[in-house]
């Protein structure tokens, strides 16, 4: 088999993996054993086939949509700033989609309209988009300058983070309470209609992202460098920094805020077998679904009953993690 | 077939067929900047010739290369490739007719020799397509030319800036396009590297390739270059043959500094090419070959 397919095999077996121990494993006795009886069609326990349908199973889906849609994104931004720091953060996305989703909680809204939140959130996050934007246009002057694209969405985060501080200081207790979960990640409201529609709005991003890999291979080198081989740099990044930024904004709005998974997985992948976009970008989907499937599991289990937000066991095992590779691809 | 090789008319054409890339009366200036930074510059880059560019510092070599490239949208005037106008040659069309060397370029992410080498393919290939034979043998012949073939698998960043350099140059040939302008490629060079990458222009000429080279060498340049041009401040000062180019009348005045030229002692096929020889400061200059008055500020329009 090509070292393609060898590697792209390691890592889908490596989601399946996590897939099956995210499913297995949780706070009730549900366990492999009755996993493997749904599988083959004999299940005697009906609540254990429902906490295994309806409650672990789409969460686990949900888990890898936006683990993968994070790790893809991530690679894109990083391609399109030539940073390898770029991340759904530094634009001020991930802020805009706080924002919108504490916004909707504030309001109250919540309770009555439970699924204005998470369209808050979408409303939020491309709001940020178009903010960043213009501010990097104006102040580029027709060109988009990558070093301002950062600056302002630098800038945009930072207000957007001051807007959700002042907002919860009006709250009581449980709306705090509330946010600041959802604000951490979390992906405990997984089911199989929310995944669908989930679903759709990531796959034509992710198309479009992965068909620009070459293009993306040669923005690497340089904006000057691509436009002389042939690329048509403005077009290549409107439409892919359009297409990342929905693809954030939509696994925001169906879990939270969720750090590092864009930073850390494209750049693991990265370190272990190279640049070239025609392989980092399809792996960094493959091994950013197994890396939150596993995340999203730790959450689960570690402090069971409680359940800690998926976002926060990102960070913890991100960073490890990040250092570990850092010092490794130094070395080497 | 595109647009772009299908000339509208045959003026643009040599007699191979190969493309000339012409600019007429361009000018560009940069967002707020006070001054122009190219004005009415005339440039043509026809097959089998070399030209070269020099001038001093900020005198807008790069800002040409750019503009001839399509980088830069020129204010005026109009940039031609093969009698078609650039804006009407889509991207990847124009890359397999216009390679081009940038100054310099740095990047964070890492990548092998071959695999920047490769990327000179882009334009011959659409988006899911595999790279065939003749686009591994365009790869494997332009690292063999500029001798980087024994580096294919080293990390660009771990190369010397000679190296560095013929990669890149490596990659622009790669293109297999039959135009090709290099920004100031023997900056950093040590002598041998500088004289074997003017060998390689020099032979890539013989091959019917139309060159533009931003050089400071004004030796090289007036050994290796079928034409200079002469730029200062935007303005094209002289242009023609480097002996009708390179007087003392002509540089005194562009560069703000004495100097003298003799002729290339020889032996070689370039002796008597004029040579550029700047004086020092504490030089009592005896009678000079202009009348034009010691280096301070030259006339301009």
């Amino acid at each position: 088999m090509s070292p393609y397919g060898y590697r792209m095999g390691i890592l889908g077996a490596g989601v399946v993996v996590a897939a099956v121990l995210s499913v297995s494993v949780g706070a009730s006795t549900v366990g492999p054993t009755d996993l493997v009886e749904l599988l083959l069609g004999r299940s005697a326990d009906p609540a254990a086939e429902a906490i295994l349908l309806q409650l672990r199973l789409p969460r686990a889906v949900l888990a890898a949509l936006v683990g993968g849609a994070l790790a893809l994104s991530g690679c894109a931004f990083q391609a399109l700033l030539r940073n390898p720091l770029a991340e759904p953060y530094v634009l001020g996305i991930s802020g805009g989609a706080a924002v919108g989703a504490v916004g909707v909680v504030v309001s109250g809204l919540a309770v009555a309209l439970p699924w204005l939140l998470p369209l808050g959130a979408f409303a939020g996050a491309l709001g940020a988009m178009a903010l960043v934007l213009q501010i990097a246009r104006s102040a580029s002057r027709g060109t988009l300058d990558t070093r301002v694209l950062i600056l302002s969405g630098v800038i945009v985060g930072a207000f957007f983070n001051a807007v959700i501080l002042l907002l919860l200081l009006m709250v009581d207790a449980e709306s705090f309470r509330s946010a600041i979960f959802w604000m951490m990640g979390n992906l405990g409201t997984a089911s199989w209609g929310s995944n669908a529609l989930l679903a759709a709005l990531l796959l034509p991003a992710v198309l479009v992202l992965l068909s620009l890999a070459r293009p993306f291979n040669l923005l690497l080198r340089g904006e000057e460098v691509a436009h002389h081989l042939g690329a048509s740099v403005a077009r290549v990044r409107l439409v892919a920094y359009l297409a990342g930024s929905l693809i954030v904004a939509a696994a925001v709005a169906a879990a939270g805020v969720i750090g590092f998974v864009g930073l850390i997985v494209p750049h693991a992948v990265r370190l272990a077998w190279g640049s070239d976009h025609r392989f980092l970008m399809p792996a960094s989907v493959l091994a950013g679904a197994a890396f939150l499937l596993l995340a999203d599991t730790a959450a689960r289990v570690v402090a069971a009953p409680v359940e800690l937000p998926t976002g926060v066991v990102t960070a913890v095992l991100g960073v490890p993690c990040f250092a570990a590779l850092l010092i490794r691809g130094g070395r080497r | 077939m595109s647009a772009a090789s299908r000339p509208s008319d045959g003026d643009g054409r040599g007699a191979g067929g190969a493309p000339t890339l012409s600019g007429r009366g361009l000018a560009y200036r940069h967002p707020r900047a006070e001054r122009p930074a190219l004005l009415d510059v005339s440039v043509e880059v026809s097959p089998g010739r070399l030209l070269a560019v020099a001038g001093p510092n900020g005198a807008g070599k790069t800002t040409l290369i750019r503009v001839l490239a399509g980088l830069l949208r020129p204010e005026s005037g109009e940039v031609r490739l093969g009698g078609v106008g650039l804006g009407r040659i889509g991207d990847r069309d124009r890359a397999r007719m216009l390679a081009v060397v940038p100054q310099s370029e740095a990047s964070p992410f890492p990548a092998t020799v071959e695999e920047t080498v490769e990327m000179g393919r882009y334009p011959h290939l659409r988006p899911w397509e595999r790279a065939s034979r003749s686009d591994r043998a365009a790869v494997e012949s332009a690292m063999w030319r500029c001798h980087v073939w024994e580096l294919a698998g080293r990390e660009l960043g771990g190369l010397s800036g000679g190296e560095a350099q013929r990669v890149r140059i490596a990659r622009a040939l790669a293109q297999e396009a039959p135009v090709v302008l290099l920004d100031e490629p023997t900056a950093g060079l040590d002598l041998r590297y500088a004289m074997e990458l003017f060998h390689l222009l020099a032979e890539l000429r013989g091959d019917g390739l139309a060159l533009l080279v931003v050089t400071h060498d004004l030796n090289l340049a007036a050994r290796f270059a079928d034409r200079i041009l002469l730029l200062d401040r935007g303005v094209a000062r002289a242009q023609g043959r480097p002996t009708e180019v390179l007087t003392e009348a002509t540089l005194e005045p562009v560069y703000e500094w004495p100097l003298r030229l003799v002729g290339h002692p020889g032996p070689g096929s370039d002796t008597g090419a004029p040579q550029t020889v700047p004086l020092r400061r504490d030089t009592d200059p005896p009678a000079r070959a202009s009348e034009r008055g010691p280096p301070g500020l030259p006339d301009l329009p």
